[in-house]
């Protein structure tokens, strides 16, 4: 665990001193800051529309830098052959990978954390600081911060078997199809009219297809009003999903490192 | 003296798209004793790294044995007592010299700072230990490399090309570094395409060319079958024709015999013969065979005489330019993960 | 059971793992999550076909709230210049990106339902079970405030005022909302009067005078809180006054036949009506009302035999397609309101300048004239009552087509043919004509009486 722990740690350490990332970060800081500006709407839209847009802004490039942070991770450790060193060391590859991941993890929860904050900011300072509304845009950042956890776990699991660029389209499409289409998929899989093969395929792509849709819980807050009972075992329950569903890709990812050749 | 490593019939193919497939080491068997300076010899492309990598478990053999350290290779409990220094390594940049060895120091579970510093002091790194590694030259870099490797005291060191793109004193400082090694008892395999560190330092060499093993032995027993030299002033003829031997030279030079006969030969014989004969002896010059003749030799004879049956490609169709264009040499770093 | 050997994930138990943790993982999403997820927060979008690409990616990388508001914005000029067909799919646009748009449902479903009309100002009726369709989404979609239940409701009370049960159902639903305003609260009452339930009625006037006096109380600053409650306690006032001078009060206590009231004894209307398809499409309607005071619109419907969902007099505006805005096409139906005047009714209908609304295109159609007193001006409640209580007609009186109700009915058929003038009607001289047996031609016609305005004025007769 030592070693994990150190993988971890060092990983973390050079991502937030990746300058991509840094890029990314800075334009999302930027765009958060300048949202309420971009606002020139009705008034009963206007808090909607701040309120979607720099929850946007946070989801998008939250899942950019999920993205960015970790399909050059692996590729990125084999091209400088720090790889080498490390594994020539005792540590399995299974604990290079968990290493790798839970840093890129906590990186990607300062970074979140850090546009969270400006995001909180910024809208307190345009909306006036009304505590319920912040928690819960807080709120919608750790949901956020779950599904990017999510997000990284696919990427790396990908990132095991296929060149950066290719994961980076295929990661993101994933998450595109775990977020729209999940409920497109669910509709068919519920609809009546439909064949039963295409109902079961659809059941299938479901459950295999980590369902990111279920963490976009910003419709709550945009659309304030809508009184929601139970929410915190919801969230609970989606953070049970979400290790769950980390697990079994960060399982599958040890399974095709494990018996690659690097 | 019991084996550090042993390979046998040790084979790595790698398999291409197509059906192509790329013998990279072929049927190799090594043996590395205990406490010796092991050079592990051969041109670029030659399948130095890929046994290095598959005597770590980096990588997986198609076939053979490997054994380090009396265990099969890639054996977690044997990276405990093992250390590699891969070639042209690059190091977290942002991590000064003391984070890194702090770092590699952790993944033994070693929570030890000063034990950190006196290696990096070690490797004459005490003063820039707090600098960031993106600020080291080739040469320090390289000795960090060293240091991190040593964090665990490892009875045997793997150096990939340790002395590659150094500048001549960095060479000497790494040189003196791995004969440090021997002293405290440490095996080291040393793979190098430049042998005039290795000639130095090793005690005994293996050399492969296109993943064949072409010599192994003691340096000594391979170098065997020196020259040496003898120039004398005041030669008589009778003298010097009583030295015409077959396998010697006999020539003049400002008046000056030089003699250039084996030293298998009896030299005390010949000195005699000079002496007796009223001539002075100037200088006696033994010249013995360097390594680079040794290699040069093997890979040549290598090239020339077997090359093309062991083309290393064999992918069914007898294309003409594919084989061809493998079994050239490669130059550049043939390595690709 | 062994994980590793040798350093190496050994695939069984790992392969094993994973699939526990799959069925473990779908548990969790298929009974907890996903469920609550639909339930709460999910967009509710039904057909991802209307959007484009990169709207469809922009909206689902988080930014369709903000989409919305700026296509919304765009609606706005179009409103402007009277492009009521642009802003159609703008609206169902905005609706599917962000389902929270209360804004946008309510002006969408009255600019369905309103703003659709042919060149003599006559509704295009195939559009209403849209916006009712729509209005029903809306409110499913935004169910936490009144909003869109009271606007749905008042497309049954105000646009379609033939099923005014309907219209209780929903206001009683935007009551349930803690929201909603007392002023529109008020319009339960009036609903459930025009349903029929006067007992209902009267309920609602009680509860809302209590809750005004109770808000007054709580808030004396507050103006408008002494405006609520004169209105309820004026509008309950009227109503006690006018059932029992109606005889409600009479009646459910078994001593109407002894005492006068206004419903007593019933009138006879003596209905009768004659259409005559004086061009193609082109129809003169005439007929008489043997009532005096202004203020009676009888209605007429002209549609096709098998138009779908079709009953008696109207139709199950309740059927409608919101996910699709486009009228039914090649569905006719019309109708129209003929207003009474000097006891007849004449209007000349101009069908032949709206061949979309109008398409004309099936064999068979249905003529109706229908009248019930429940959307009349109280003065003639006064004397009809509700529930035509006070009304009959010595023909066409009907107590079948519509539950506890009388009211005046009369239907025919129509060919394709007689309507466009064509075959056998396409002859000189051969002209449609269709009339109640007891039509009777006035011998002096006032050419005044052709074309009536409505007056608000109440007029004694
Ligand atoms: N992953 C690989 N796939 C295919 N060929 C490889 C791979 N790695 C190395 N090779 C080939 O194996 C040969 C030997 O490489 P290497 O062991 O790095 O040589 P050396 O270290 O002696 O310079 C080279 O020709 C190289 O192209
Ligand atoms: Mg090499």
């Amino acid at each position: 665990m030592n070693a994990v722990l150190s993988i971890a740690r060092t990983t973390l350490g050079e991502a937030i001193r990746r300058r991509v990332l840094l890029v990314i970060l800075l334009i999302a800081l930027l765009l958060l800051v300048i949202a309420p500006g971009m606002n020139g709407l009705t008034a009963r839209q206007s808090q909607t529309v701040l309120l979607s847009l720099i929850l946007g802004v946070l989801q998008l490039s939250s899942a950019v830098i999920a993205i960015v942070l970790t399909v050059y991770m692996i590729p990125n450790e084999v091209e400088r052959r720090t790889i080498y060193t490390i594994l020539s060391k005792p540590v399995l590859r299974w604990q290079f990978l968990l290493g790798k991941y839970l840093g890129a993890v906590s990186a990607l929860g300062l970074m979140i954390m850090l546009m969270t904050g400006t995001m909180i900011a910024v809208f307190a300072a345009f909306q006036g600081p009304n505590v319920e509304t912040l928690a819960s845009l807080a709120r919608v950042a750790m949901m956020y911060f779950v599904q990017m956890c999510l997000l990284a776990a696919v990427a790396i699991f990908f990132s095991t078997f296929v060149q950066p660029v290719v994961n980076f389209f295929l990661s993101g499409g994933v998450y595109l199809v775990g977020t729209v289409f999940g409920s497109l998929f669910a509709t068919i899989a519920e609809s009546q009219q439909l064949p039963q093969a295409v109902r079961v395929a659809a059941q299938i792509v479901m459950l295999i297809v980590p369902n990111f849709g279920q963490y976009n819980v910003q419709n709550s807050v945009i659309n304030s009003g809508a009184q929601i009972v139970g929410e915190g075992i919801y969230y609970t329950n989606l953070a049970v999903y979400g290790v769950v569903y980390i697990s079994i890709l960060l399982l599958g990812a040890m399974l095709v490192f494990d018996r690659r050749e690097v | 003296m019991s084996l550090a490593i042993e390979t046998i019939d040790l084979v790595k193919t790698y398999k291409h798209r197509g059906g192509a497939s790329n013998t990279v080491v072929d049927n190799l068997n090594l043996q590395v004793e205990s406490g010796e300076i092991f050079g592990f010899l051969g041109p670029n492309g030659a399948g130095k790294t890929t046994t290095i990598k598959m005597l770590l478990g980096i990588i997986g053999q198609s076939s053979g044995v490997a054994n380090v350290l009396g265990r099969e290779a890639g054996d977690i409990e044997i990276h405990k007592r093992i250390s590699y220094l891969p070639e042209k390594p690059y190091y977290y940049e942002y991590m000064s010299g003391l984070e890194l060895v702090v770092f590699y120091a952790s993944l033994f579970g070693i929570r030890d700072n000063d034990r950190c510093k006196e290696l990096l002091r070690r490797v004459n790194l005490a003063n820039d230990m707090n600098r960031p590694l993106s600020t080291y030259s080739k040469g320090m870099q390289q000795r960090v490399g060293l240091a991190q490797s040593l964090i665990n005291n490892p009875e045997l060191l793997f150096l990939d090309e340790p002395t590659g793109g150094l500048d001549p004193i960095a060479h000497i400082e790494i040189r003196d570094l791995i004969l440090q090694f021997r002293e405290e008892g440490k095996t080291v395999f040393i793979s190098s395409h430049e042998l005039s560190d290795v000639e130095r330092i090793c005690d005994r060499v293996a050399i492969i060319n296109k993943g064949q093993l072409v010599a192994q032995g003691r340096l000594t027993d391979l170098l065997a079958g020196g020259r040496v030299e003898v120039t004398a002033e005041g030669v008589s003829d009778a003298v010097s024709q009583s030295l015409r031997h077959e396998n010697r030279t006999v020539s003049f030079k400002d008046g000056r015999l030089i003699l250039d006969a084996p030293d298998s030969d009896d030299l005390n014989g010949m000195i005699d013969a000079l002496r007796n004969g009223g001539a002075q002896v100037v200088s006696i010059i033994p010249r013995r065979k360097r390594l680079e003749d040794l290699f040069i030799e093997a890979v040549a004879e290598d090239d020339t005489a077997k090359g093309r049956q062991r083309g290393r490609m064999t992918d069914g169709n007898s294309d003409g330019t594919v084989s061809t264009e493998v079994e050239e040499v490669k130059t550049g770093e043939g390595e690709s993960s | 059971m062994k994980w590793t050997r040798q350093g190496k994930l050994v695939n069984g138990p790992i392969y094993g793992l994973m699939l526990v943790l799959l069925l473990v993982g779908s548990f969790v999403q298929m009974n907890q999550t996903y469920p609550f997820w639909r339930k709460n927060y999910m967009p509710k979008v039904t057909d991802l076909g209307q959007l484009t690409g990169e709207q469809l990616l922009f909206a689902f990388a988080g930014f369709r709230e903000m989409i919305a508001g700026i296509l919304w914005v765009r609606a706005d000029s179009f409103f402007d210049n009277g492009d009521y067909d642009s802003i159609l799919p703008i609206i169902r646009l905005v609706t599917y990106l962000d389902p929270k748009q209360i804004d946008v449902y309510a002006t969408g479903m009255w600019h369905i339902a309103y703003n659709f009309t042919d060149q003599e100002n006559r509704a295009d009726r195939r559009n209403i079970p849209i916006a009712v369709a729509f209005g029903e989404e809306g409110a499913r979609n935004n169910d936490y405030t009144y909003e869109l239940f009271y606007e749905t409701g008042w497309l049954w009370y105000h646009r379609i005022q033939d099923n005014f049960p309907m219209a209780v159902t929903w206001f009683e639903q935007a009551a349930e909302r803690k929201d909603i305003l007392p002023a529109r609260h008020n319009l339960l009452s009036h609903a459930k009067l025009r349903a029929g339930d006067y007992k209902g009625a009267l309920k609602t006037w009680y509860e809302l005078l209590e809750e005004a006096e109770k808000e007054m109380e709580r808030n004396k600053s507050q103006r408008s809180n002494y405006a609520q409650r004169d209105t309820v306690e004026g509008n309950l006032d009227n109503l006690l006054i006018r059932l029992t001078q109606r005889g409600y009060f009479a009646r459910e206590n078994g001593w109407y036949d002894q005492g006068n009231y206004d419903t007593k004894p019933p009138f006879d209307v003596k209905f009768s009506a004659s259409v005559t398809v004086t061009e193609s499409r082109v129809m003169l309607v005439e007929g008489t009302w043997n009532v005096f005071p202004v203020g009676t619109r009888v209605k007429m419907i002209l549609r096709d035999a098998d138009y779908p969902n079709a009953g008696a007099a109207g139709l199950d505006w309740e059927g409608g397609d919101a996910n699709n805005f486009s009228a039914p096409v090649g569905l006719t139906y019309v109708q129209d309101e003929l207003f009474v005047r000097n006891r007849r009714f004449r209007k000349s209908i101009d069908l032949s300048r709206d061949p979309t609304i109008y398409p004309f295109v099936k064999d068979k159609y249905i003529l109706e004239f229908y009248y019930t007193p429940r959307v009349a001006p109280e003065h003639i409640k006064d004397k009809f009552g509700y529930n035509g209580e006070g009304m009959t007609d010595s023909n066409f009186l009907n107590t079948e087509i519509r539950e506890n109700q009388r009211v005046i009915y009369w239907k025919t058929e129509v060919t394709r043919d007689q309507i466009l003038r064509r075959g056998e009607f396409g002859m000189e001289g051969v002209i449609p004509v269709f009339k109640t047996p007891n039509y009777v031609a006035p011998r002096v016609r006032n050419p005044e009486d052709d074309l009536v305005t409505p007056g608000t004025r109440r007029v004694e007769g």
